[in-house]
């Protein structure tokens, strides 16, 4: 009896998972069609293994900007973060010893803190504000490392293999992440940011203080980029670049505008971009293989983030916060 | 050709108009318009008026449905072009107007192609086209004036004059008369602007015929010839008022379809005022706003501040509420005396809440119910060990409050933007009722909700009263004073003129 009464429930939660993330048939759909196309190179233990590489590094680049997002502001200090705390890592190593890579997070902590304050006190548009941060410190970066990148090989050992085919990353990335999602969804921290972002004045009479909510949604961002990157940093190679690539500050973008979170704020959130990097590490891998020339790659990419923009906009209504 | 003044010159027969097969929206509805009247149709939000007005402009199809036209039957019309060479055009409720533009450029907004000559547009043609009318109709504004500059009941006249025009642009024969809809035109106004816009549209009658949309009792009663009542989308009752003598409670009876509850018409349920003052202003004062604002407010006590637009009603209240900061004098609060420049939810803390009925000000629009409940009352659903939500409680508390303000929606996880104005009304209020500040500020609690919704607010609050919650009322409906305040202040120009009891309020009222 009651069986049947679950199998009733079934399929409308399918539907409804459906139709709050369309981006599950995306995925679905890119797996069946890259398996068709490469049958010997795509199901290989090899290559599932790198989609999952390529999943940590956008996953955690992506973590904090899609706090961000859930108030409507964006973040792109992100890799500014990455580049500066890697030779920040390398110059203080002769004296802080091991420590040094605790700098990273102290860095972040300290650029999302000022960011917000930053924001409250001027209340300027925190997409010119971060950009101009981001290259500000990839200026102080090559200040710094003298025009050469500089790899501090000791941390290798935290990504080091532990399961064969399993990315050590991935398995240091699941703690941090769950921590984001639980921040997001089941404390009150979350609740007022999809308040602010979803309606400013309405929180405003909720006696929310926007204001101190503003600055901790930023420097929770920077916080958590500042830790991803503790794991990232040794993942990407245990070296900083000191030239800044618009693909790193797109693609983790890309992740979260694909995982429907919407530019405009109140809905959406980490939870929402797990999803979103794990299906463009998917596309990304599948292009790759398809041995397509790497500015074909980027123009398709580019599309993917004009199109998942305008589906992710258009479906506003539709979708929950999740 | 001439209709003779009895036939109908618009007629809709029989419509009916379903969404998504299962919300019967309308149900075998008929109206008509007869040349040069007012026609009133009323009903409660959610009672299909909107759908109606939406058919007959082209906006929705009906399923099922006749227009006639000057006795010919006709076609719906498929958009809202379509409806002007019927004869027919809207003045929405809001939003119709842009603020930006000149008077002339606002009035032949779309239609510009008439005035266009070697692709180049006939400014002086227009603008003069544009005076006659605005003549005609006895608008008081200049073309070359920007909409925003106009007052606001100005700027419906302008809309109306726009309605009537883009009839004649599309239909070529003068004698027309054009079929204006106005979807509650008095909504956005004060109680002055309202009175005067009644008359100007009175004065008009002689140039169209007019659909009046409105929820509003005693409006409809004063200036429409016929009325038609609305409930659950079907046509409930109609009345010839130039005829029938009927009450505002027939009226009232026909729409919500039941009887009045005691709040309305007998105030006397309230006084239980004790001596314990929570909130005393002592010579409040801002520049350019108020001046020298002094009164105690005690436990359980309602103030009013009644006064007309402009007189720093609002800005007082708004003060209180930590949104506005003030310049000279003392505001103690539980007898602690607060900062000028408090954030709101510093004063929250306080026991200070501030309602808002402007709608979508307090609401988060794309949340679900339950979030909404839940905003202001999160320190009572955390766990008691570590600060995380406890799901179950917060359904709980959501549940109780939609069962208490009877808030008509499938479930309590459905999103605020599909509630009728009502609900999302009670929505706002409810979770101000579960959180029980010590005092409560309303402004315009009931701006723009229908009669039904309106007794249960008032319900509600007057038991949020007599619980001992004290509250400040500023309101537009001069009804809402009697029902809910002890004393009224009646404040001008910022400064407070007279203090009144209910009794005395309603004398004043009256003359």
């Amino acid at each position: 009896m009651k069986i049947v009464g679950r199998n009733k429930l079934i399929t409308p939660v399918i539907f409804q998972t459906l139709k709050t993330h369309p981006v599950i048939l995306a995925l679905i759909a890119l797996f069946v069609i890259f398996s068709g196309l490469y049958p010997e190179r795509f199901l290989t233990p090899l290559n599932l293994s790198s989609i999952l590489k390529q999943f940590v590094e956008l996953m955690l680049f992506a973590l904090g900007p899609s706090i961000v997002l859930v108030i409507g502001s964006l973040d792109l200090s992100f890799v500014g973060i990455w580049m500066l705390g890697g030779i920040l890592v390398w110059l203080l190593m002769p004296i802080l010893g091991m420590f040094s890579i605790l700098v990273i997070p102290l860095l972040g902590l300290a650029t999302g803190l000022l960011i917000g304050v930053i924001q409250v006190k001027v209340k300027i548009p925190s997409f010119i504000l971060t950009l101009g941060l981001l290259v500000a410190y990839w200026g102080l970066t090559a200040v710094l490392s003298g025009g050469y990148p500089r790899s501090v090989r000791q941390y290798a050992f935290i990504t080091a293999r532990l399961i064969p085919y399993l990315p050590t990353a991935f398995l240091w990335s699941i703690p941090i992440i769950i921590v984001a999602v639980f921040i997001i969804k089941c404390t009150r921290i979350g609740t007022y940011l999809y308040a602010i972002g979803s309606n400013e004045e309405g929180a405003h009479l909720a006696g929310i203080n926007v204001d101190k909510y503003r600055i901790l949604t930023f420097t929770l961002s920077g916080l958590f980029t500042g830790i991803g990157l503790i794991i990232l940093f040794p993942h990407l190679g245990c070296t900083a670049p000191i030239e800044l690539k618009l693909n790193n500050v797109i693609l983790p973008l890309v992740a979260i505008v694909l995982g429907g979170t919407p530019l405009v704020g109140g809905s959406g959130g980490p939870q929402r971009t797990i999803l979103g990097a794990l299906t463009l590490a998917v596309v990304y891998r599948g292009l790759y293989l398809s041995l397509l020339h790497p500015a074909t790659i980027q123009l398709l990419v580019g599309l993917l983030l004009i199109i998942s923009i305008v589906v992710s906009t258009r479906g506003l209504k539709g979708v929950t916060i999740t | 050709m001439v209709t003779p003044m009895d036939a109908s010159l618009l007629e809709v027969k029989g419509v009916s108009k379903t969404f998504d097969g299962v919300v019967h929206a309308l149900d075998d509805v008929s109206i008509a318009v007869r040349q040069n009247e007012i026609v009133g149709v009323v009903g409660e939000n959610g009672a299909g008026k909107s759908t109606l007005m939406k058919i007959l402009v082209g906006v929705y199809s009906p399923d099922k449905g006749e227009l006639y036209y000057r006795g010919r039957k006709v076609p719906f019309p498929y958009n809202p072009k379509e409806a002007a060479k019927r004869g027919i055009s809207i003045v929405y409720q809001e939003k119709g107007v842009i603020p930006h533009l000149k008077v002339y450029q606002f009035l032949f907004l779309g239609y510009e192609d008439k005035y266009v000559k070697f692709s180049r547009l006939q400014i002086d043609k227009m603008k003069k086209r544009a005076s006659q009318i605005l003549e005609e109709l006895r608008v008081k504004c200049d073309v070359e004036d920007f909409m925003y500059e106009l007052p606001l009941s100005a700027q419906k006249m302008v809309e109306i004059a726009r309605a009537i025009l883009s009839v004649r642009l599309e239909r070529t024969d003068a004698d027309i008369t054009p079929i204006i809809i106005l979807d509650e035109p008095t909504a956005p106004l004060t109680v002055e602007e309202s009175r005067e816009l009644s008359s100007d549209i009175l004065d008009m009658k002689k140039n169209a015929s007019f659909i009046f949309v409105s929820h509003i009792i005693p409006e409809v009663m004063e200036f429409t010839d016929r009325v038609h009542v609305l409930r659950d989308g079907k046509l409930v009752a109609h009345y010839d008022l130039s005829k029938e003598k009927i009450t505002e409670e027939d009226l009232f009876r026909a729409i919500v379809g039941r009887e009045s509850s005691e709040y309305i018409y007998k105030p006397e349920v309230k006084k239980v005022v004790s001596e314990e003052v929570v909130l005393t202003v002592k010579n409040l004062t801002k520049n350019g706003c108020y001046y020298d604002i002094s009164f105690d407010l005690h436990k359980s006590e309602c103030i009013g501040i009644f006064g007309p637009a402009g007189s720093g009603k609002s800005e007082i209240i708004k003060t209180i509420a930590g949104l506005i900061s003030f310049e000279g004098g003392v505001l103690i609060v539980k007898g602690q005396e607060v900062k000028a420049d408090e954030l709101p939810h510093v004063r929250l803390a306080r026991g200070i809440g501030y309602f808002s009925g402007e709608t979508g000000k307090e609401l988060f629009l794309n949340w679900p119910i339950v979030k909404n409940i839940s905003i202001v009352n999160i320190e009572k659903i955390l766990r008691k060990f570590i600060p995380v939500i406890s799901f179950n409680a917060e359904k709980k508390m959501a549940e109780k409050i939609m069962k208490k303000m009877r808030i008509r929606a499938p479930s309590i996880n459905t999103d605020c933007y599909s509630l009728s104005g009502g609900s999302k009304q009670k929505v706002s209020v409810g979770k101000w009722f579960e959180r029980s500040p010590d005092i409560f500020l309303l402004e315009d609690p009931t701006i723009g909700i229908d009669v039904g919704a309106r007794e249960d607010i008032y319900e509600t609050t007057l038991e949020m009263k007599k619980s001992g919650i004290s509250m400040i009322l500023i309101s537009d409906d001069p009804k809402e004073y009697f029902i809910l305040c002890d004393k009224i202040m009646l404040v001008k120009d910022g400064r407070i003129q007279k203090v009144l009891s209910p009794d005395e309020f309603r004398k004043v009222m009256a003359a």
